[in-house]
């Protein structure tokens, strides 16, 4: 008997006006082009409340880009859901902030992608950095909640304390620092954008001093970069335990870099009912628990701290998404990593030319 | 100014309301949910902004008259307090 999950993971659509090199959306994005309705999205919305989720993110791609996202915020008010829009903030006017605030967005969620309108903009492909700014203030004006995310690697790291700055001066009242994690573009970008292990540190010590210092006035979450820990990330709180994705097709999925794995039945909202695809679903029943684990996880007390780790890291870097996740020390392959990581910075000046996200289009996809 | 006489609101980003699927009330927050206690609840519930920390100790004392006022108010307190730290709860002036 499966527990009902806290919160959907809406992937709107895979469309986004950035090229993020960091972006974890699957390379092939542009093969996602076949997008549910706003019909279906609000029964989605609708059944993933009576499955007992509390909480609804809009996500993508840039869900901004979907004509009907204030009808989908309101749907997803109506059916009880605290709605969370995480969003680029892509020439968003304060028209449609006040018209999304009507419809009863509770949340924003606003990406940088560094600490200043150069390297951001330079990150992000487009020009977009000082905009955000004015969104993220224009959320505030309005009354809804604000978090602004940043994602972490070696071309920013060092101005993490800038980036906390930045999310202070803007009112944010959370602040996520999450460490890329490798998946879609940047599995492809690994090289480039993997820390050294003594930036990181830095950063970090940066971040859980501001952490400290803000708490009560900001939340500042360090999401762990789990190729330096001593332990793995339990990633998504453990598979079909507590988040349900839809993708931009309607496929369900227990986590959104799931698209990736072998032998993915991929059930759609077109076909079935969420609720009978979170409780019966191959999909989620496949590594859902600790049944599956191979003994080094089942044999170990942490196995329902971090469930394993990472079913797509494991399947990445073993071709076996069954195995322990090889970022735990623990793990047979933890040379995988140990051997991809930097343990020492760059002494050359890095190469700094312009890496985007990967952009390959294989053909249209079932869904 | 006593403290007892600001006037606790819950914080529009922080919604109560009632988890039908694991029978609990909750006050759900971005990215998070806080569990309350049926007594949590009740308190909750009187977080409006027009009700003083008193007011809210009084409500709650008529409800529960068998409950010793001191214990109410010492709930109370602790209560908001704990909202209040996380950001979750605002005190007005009266």
């Amino acid at each position: 008997m499966s527990d009902p999950p806290v919160a959907l993971l809406a992937e709107l659509t895979y469309r986004c006006p950035l090229r993020c090199a960091y972006c974890s959306n699957p390379t092939d994005w542009r093969d996602y082009g076949d997008e549910l309705d706003t019909a279906v999205w609000s029964r989605v919305l609708r059944e993933a409340a009576e499955l007992g989720a509390l909480h609804v993110h809009f996500s993508g791609g840039e869900p901004l880009l979907r004509d009907d996202l204030e009808s989908l915020v309101r749907a997803a008010r109506d059916a009880g859901l605290y709605t969370n829009l995480i969003t680029s903030a892509w020439r968003v006017t304060r028209e449609r902030l006040a018209a999304l605030a009507d419809a009863g967005l509770d949340h924003v969620q606003v990406s940088v992608q560094d600490s200043d309108a150069a390297h951001a903009d330079a990150l992000a492909g487009t020009a977009v950095h000082a905009h955000k700014l004015e969104a993220a203030r224009e959320v505030k004006a309005l009354g809804m909640a604000l978090s602004v995310n940043a994602v972490l690697h070696q071309r920013n790291l060092a101005r993490v304390g800038e980036i906390i700055a930045l999310a202070e001066s803007v009112g944010a009242e959370r602040l996520e620092l999450a460490n890329t994690q490798w998946h879609g573009s940047a599995l492809a970008h690994r090289d480039a954008l993997m820390p050294d292990r003594e930036t990181l540190a830095r950063a970090q010590a940066v971040a859980l001093a501001a952490r400290a210092r803000l708490r009560g006035t900001m939340d500042v979450i360090w999401v762990i970069p789990d190729w330096y820990e001593d332990a793995p990330r339990p990633c998504m709180d453990g598979w079909g335990r507590r988040f349900v994705t839809v993708i931009p097709t309607g496929v369900v999925l227990p986590c959104p870099g799931a698209h990736g794995l072998p032998g993915m039945v991929f059930d759609s909202v077109r076909d079935r009912p969420l609720g009978d695809i979170w409780r019966e679903g191959a999909d989620f029943q496949r590594y859902r628990g600790t049944g599956w684990m191979s003994p080094t996880c089942a044999g170990c007390e942490r196995r329902d701290v971090d469930f394993g780790g990472c079913r797509c890291q494991a399947f990445a870097l073993t071709g076996d998404a069954a195995r322990t996740d090889p970022s735990c020390p623990k793990s047979p392959d933890h040379r995988l990593v140990r051997d991809l990581r930097r343990e020492r910075p760059a002494t050359a000046k890095e190469p700094g030319g312009p890496l985007y996200r990967i952009d390959i289009r294989r053909g249209p996809r079932a869904s | 100014m006593s403290d007892d006489a600001r006037r606790p609101t819950l914080a529009r980003r922080a919604r109560l309301r009632w988890d039908a699927a694991r029978a609990q009330h909750v006050v759900v927050v971005p990215e998070g949910v806080l569990a309350l206690s049926a007594e949590g609840a009740e308190v909750a519930a009187l977080l409006d902004g027009r009700r003083s920390v008193t007011a809210v100790i009084d409500a709650l004392a008529e409800a529960h008259p068998e409950a010793p006022r001191e214990v109410i108010g010492d709930d109370v307190r602790d209560f908001v307090g704990r909202l209040v730290a996380r950001g979750y709860v605002t005190l007005e002036a009266p």
